[in-house]
């Protein structure tokens, strides 16, 4: 008798846990359109480091350890679209131009075989 | 369409991309744990499901100028 309700206990604790969190994702409409994603990753992006900060010095302020300031990672900048796209472009014009150039260098090496067995 | 309007349409296809997975991964891990005895399964379902559903939504978003969508409009009596 016992068993069973501590199963039952069991089952229904796993179900609402379970429940709980398909709610969340619902509420927060996380598998909604994608500007509402966009919106929550964004509304993460501002809320997160403060709370990991205030937990952090509040761990700090309990146990009395002291977390060392780490430096400023350094600011690298790269514009990956514009190197992309000069890439794509490049490529293109190369692929555009591949069989035009490939005739004419055929037609030289063509040219060449004839003239030295002449 | 123009090339910030493209960008802005990555943008937004990468972070519901994360969304999605990490939102799938998230519910693989709960009813992992909670019914299937901590297996694998559920968290590969997850993931694999998140990222179907963000590609999906990216699919729409870049063919969104060039989709003809029909609507049906009741008639209203008068």
């Amino acid at each position: 008798m016992v068993a069973r309700v501590w199963s039952l206990m069991r089952f229904l604790i796993k179900g609402s846990v379970a429940g709980g969190a398909v709610y969340l994702v619902y509420d927060q409409e996380l598998l909604g359109p994608s500007d509402k994603s966009q919106a929550a990753l964004q509304k993460a992006g501002e809320v997160v480091p403060p709370a990991v900060y205030q937990f952090s010095q509040y761990v700090c302020q309990q146990t009395g350890l002291q977390i060392p300031q780490l430096p400023a990672p350094p600011k690298i900048y790269f514009p990956v679209r514009d190197s992309w796209n000069a890439g794509i472009m490049t490529v293109m014009s190369a692929l555009s131009v591949a069989p035009s150039k490939a005739r004419e260098y055929s037609k030289e090496g063509w040219e060449y075989v004839k003239a030295r067995t002449k | 369409m123009s090339e910030s309007e493209l960008g802005r349409k990555w943008d937004r296809c990468l972070a519901d991309a994360v969304v999605k997975i990490g939102t799938g991964f998230g519910l693989g891990i709960v009813f992992s744990l909670t019914f299937f005895k901590r297996r694998m399964w559920p968290l590969a379902f997850g993931s694999g499901m998140g990222l179907g559903m963000a590609y999906s939504n990216c699919q729409h978003d870049f063919q969104a100028p060039y989709l003809l969508h029909g609507k049906y409009v009741k008639e209203q009596e008068q």
